[in-house]
C-alpha cells in the first residue's frame, strides 16, 4: 500500500499541471443538517485555491474531508490520484504522509515541546535516524524562523508563533499538499503579514500545492499578487496572468464563484459584492 | 400531538444508547484488535502503568486497610454474639479477597483515572490535538486508547492484590488491638479460609474491572464534544458508568464463577 501511495506521489510530481485534488459532486451533512451540496472543484498541482466564505459554511470541513477525517454523505474526493472516500483508515495514515496541515488553532501537543512536536511523525515512522530527524527539524523551523524555541511548550509560545510551529510540523515529511485553515485568525498585522509571507515561500521555493481556508480577503489577493524573490529575499509584485490562485466562494450550501481574482472582482452577483464589502 | 413529541423523546434517548453503546463495543474491540498490531507504544504503555499504577497506590492502600479495619470491627461485633469472634479473620479475608478488595479498588481506579482520561482525552479532542494525530499518520486509538488499556488491566491486577494485603493487616491491626485476639491465630485462620475458587473469583475479577475503566474513560474521552463544558461532562459520566459497570460486572463473574465451582463440586 505505501508503495502505491509513493507511487502516485511520484507520477502527480512527474507529470506538472496535473490535477492532485479534486472535489465531485460532494454533499456533507451532520445528522440532518446539510452544510453543502454538489460542491466540485480541481486544484492542479503547485496551485493555490482560496477558500472563502462566512462562518459555517464548511469551509474546514473541505481540508477534512480532503485529509479523510470526515467522509462525505455522497460525491468523491480524489487526492494525489487516490479516492479518499473509499479509502480504508489504514491506508489513509500512509497517503496523509504527502499531506500537511495547519490547523485554526494549531493544534500542537500540548504536553510535547516544539521539537517533539515537528518531529513527530518523523519519529513514528521510525524511518530516519537522530540526526537526520533533528536536522529536519532545525530546518523546518528554521523555514518558518522560530529556529530559537525548540525545546519550549506550546503554551509559552504566542499565538502567531503556535501557528508558525503548526506549519513547521506539517511541513516536516515535506508534504506535496498542504491545507491551512485559518492561519492569520485572530492574529495582529504584522504576524499575519509573516505567516502570509512563509505560506508564499513555501508555495514558490517548495512548489506545494495548498488549500487555504480564510476570512480575510486581503490574505487571498496576496497569494495572488506576490511572490518570493529568493536573490531580494521579499515579496515582489507578480504579474497576475502568471498567478496560479485561484478563488472558491462557499455561500448558502453551494459554491458561489470559483476562479481567479481578477474574475472575483469582476462579477456582479449581488451577493459576492456584498461580501467583497 | 404532545404524545407524539413524548415517543419522539424516548425513541430518540434509546437510540441513543444504543448508538452508544455500539461505539463503546466498536472502540473496544479496534482497541484490543491493536494489541495484536504494529507499531507497539512500549514506553506510552510504561508511562500510564506508573500515572495508573504507582499514582493510585496511595489511596489503594488506605482504602483497603481502613476496609480491613472497619471489616474486623463491624463483623466482631456480629460474631461475639454467637461466641464465634475467633473467626474473624476468615470472614474479613474472604470477604475481602472474593468481593470488597477487587470491588473497592476498581472503584477508586475508576474515579481516579477513568475521570483522567476522560479528561485528557476530551481536552485533546476539543483541542483538534487528536484530529492533528490522525492527520500526521497516527492511529489515536493505538496511540492512546490500548496503552491505557494494557497499563490499567495489569495494574489493576496488582493493586487488587495490595489492596487485599492491606485490609487483612487493616483486619489485623483493629482484631490484635482492640479486640485482644491472638495474631498468629487471625492470620492462620485468614489463611486457612481462603480456597482455590476464592483466589480464582479475586484476581479473575480486577482484570476486567481494568478493561472496563480504562475503556469506559477513554470512549468518553474520544467522545467528548462541546469545549470545556464537554469535557467536564465526559469526565462525569466516565465514573458514573465505569462504576456502574464494575459493580453490574461483578455480579455477572460471581455468578458465573460460582456456577463453575458448583459444576466442578458437582452441586
Amino acid at each position: 500500500m505505501s508503495s502505491t501511495v509513493s507511487s502516485i506521489a511520484s507520477q502527480s510530481r512527474e507529470a506538472g499541471g496535473q490535477v492532485v485534488l479534486e472535489f465531485e459532486r460532494v454533499t456533507m451533512a451532520f445528522g440532518t443538517r446539510v452544510l453543502f451540496r454538489d460542491v466540485s472543484f480541481q486544484v492542479q498541482r503547485g496551485a493555490t485555491k482560496v477558500l472563502l466564505g462566512e462562518a459555517a459554511t464548511g469551509k474546514t470541513t473541505i481540508l477534512k474531508l480532503v485529509l479523510g477525517l470526515l467522509r462525505p454523505v455522497s460525491g468523491r474526493v480524489r487526492v494525489l490520484g487516490h479516492d479518499v472516500t473509499r479509502m480504508p483508515e489504514r491506508e489513509l495514515f500512509e497517503l496523509r504522509r504527502s499531506i500537511g496541515m495547519a490547523f485554526q488553532e494549531s493544534a500542537l501537543f500540548s504536553s510535547l515541546s516544539v521539537r517533539e512536536n515537528v518531529a513527530y511523525r518523523l519519529e513514528e515512522e521510525g524511518k530516519l535516524g537522530e540526526g537526520e530527524i533533528e536536522q529536519r527539524v532545525r530546518r523546518c523551523l528554521d523555514e518558518v524562523e522560530l529556529g530559537d524555541v525548540l525545546d519550549k511548550l506550546p503554551a509559552d509560545l504566542s499565538g502567531g508563533m503556535q501557528h508558525r510551529v503548526s506549519i513547521a510540523r506539517a511541513l516536516a515529511t515535506e508534504p506535496e499538499i498542504m491545507l491551512y485553515d485559518s492561519p492569520t485568525g485572530g492574529l495582529d498585522p504584522v504576524t499575519s503579514a509573516k505567516i502570509m509571507q512563509t505560506i508564499i515561500q513555501l508555495r514558490d521555493l517548495r512548489r506545494v500545492t495548498a488549500l487555504l481556508v480564510t476570512h480575510r480577503l486581503q490574505d487571498g489577493y496576496l497569494l495572488a499578487s506576490q511572490r518570493w524573490d529568493e536573490q531580494q529575499k521579499r515579496l515582489v509584485a507578480m504579474d497576475p496572468r502568471q498567478s496560479r490562485t485561484t478563488f472558491l466562494l462557499l455561500c448558502e450550501g453551494r459554491v458561489c464563484f470559483d476562479g481567479t481574482a481578477e474574475e472575483l472582482l469582476r462579477r456582479q452577483d449581488p451577493y459576492l459584492r456584498r461580501y467583497l464589502a | 400531538m404532545s404524545e407524539q413529541t413524548f415517543s419522539d423523546i424516548i425513541s430518540g434517548f434509546i437510540k441513543g444508547w444504543i448508538f452508544a453503546l455500539q461505539e463503546y463495543w466498536l472502540l473496544t474491540a479496534e482497541s484490543f484488535k491493536n494489541l495484536f498490531l504494529r507499531p507497539f507504544y512500549i514506553s506510552d504503555t510504561i508511562i500510564q502503568a506508573d500515572l495508573i499504577g504507582v499514582g493510585s497506590l496511595p489511596i489503594v492502600i488506605l482504602t483497603g486497610f481502613f476496609t480491613g479495619a472497619v471489616m474486623s470491627l463491624q463483623l466482631a461485633s456480629t460474631l461475639s454474639q454467637y461466641g464465634q469472634i475467633s473467626r474473624t479473620g476468615q470472614l474479613v479475608s474472604l470477604s475481602l479477597v472474593r468481593e470488597l478488595g477487587p470491588v473497592l479498588t476498581a472503584l477508586m481506579i475508576s474515579g481516579r483515572n477513568a475521570s483522567g482520561m476522560a479528561s485528557e482525552l476530551g481536552s485533546m479532542v476539543v483541542t483538534e490535538q487528536v484530529d492533528a494525530m490522525r492527520a500526521l499518520g497516527t492511529d489515536p486509538v493505538k496511540k492512546l486508547v490500548t496503552p491505557r488499556l494494557i497499563a490499567t488491566t495489569v495494574m489493576t491486577f496488582f493493586l487488587t492484590i495490595i489492596s487485599d494485603v492491606c485490609g487483612l493487616l487493616g483486619g489485623y491491626v483493629y482484631a490484635v488491638m482492640a479486640l485482644g485476639l491472638n495474631g498468629t491465630h487471625y492470620w492462620s485462620s485468614a489463611y486457612e479460609a481462603l480456597g482455590f475458587d476464592d483466589l480464582n473469583q479475586g484476581l479473575i475479577k480486577p482484570i476486567f474491572f481494568g478493561m472496563i475503566v480504562a475503556t469506559v474513560g477513554c470512549f468518553f474521552g474520544m467522545k467528548a464534544r462541546g469545549g470545556t463544558q464537554g469535557v467536564g461532562r465526559a469526565t462525569t459520566q466516565s465514573v458514573v458508568v465505569a462504576s456502574v459497570f464494575i459493580i453490574v460486572m461483578d455480579f455477572i463473574i460471581s455468578s458465573v464463577l460460582k456456577k463453575f465451582s458448583g459444576l466442578s463440586a458437582g452441586i
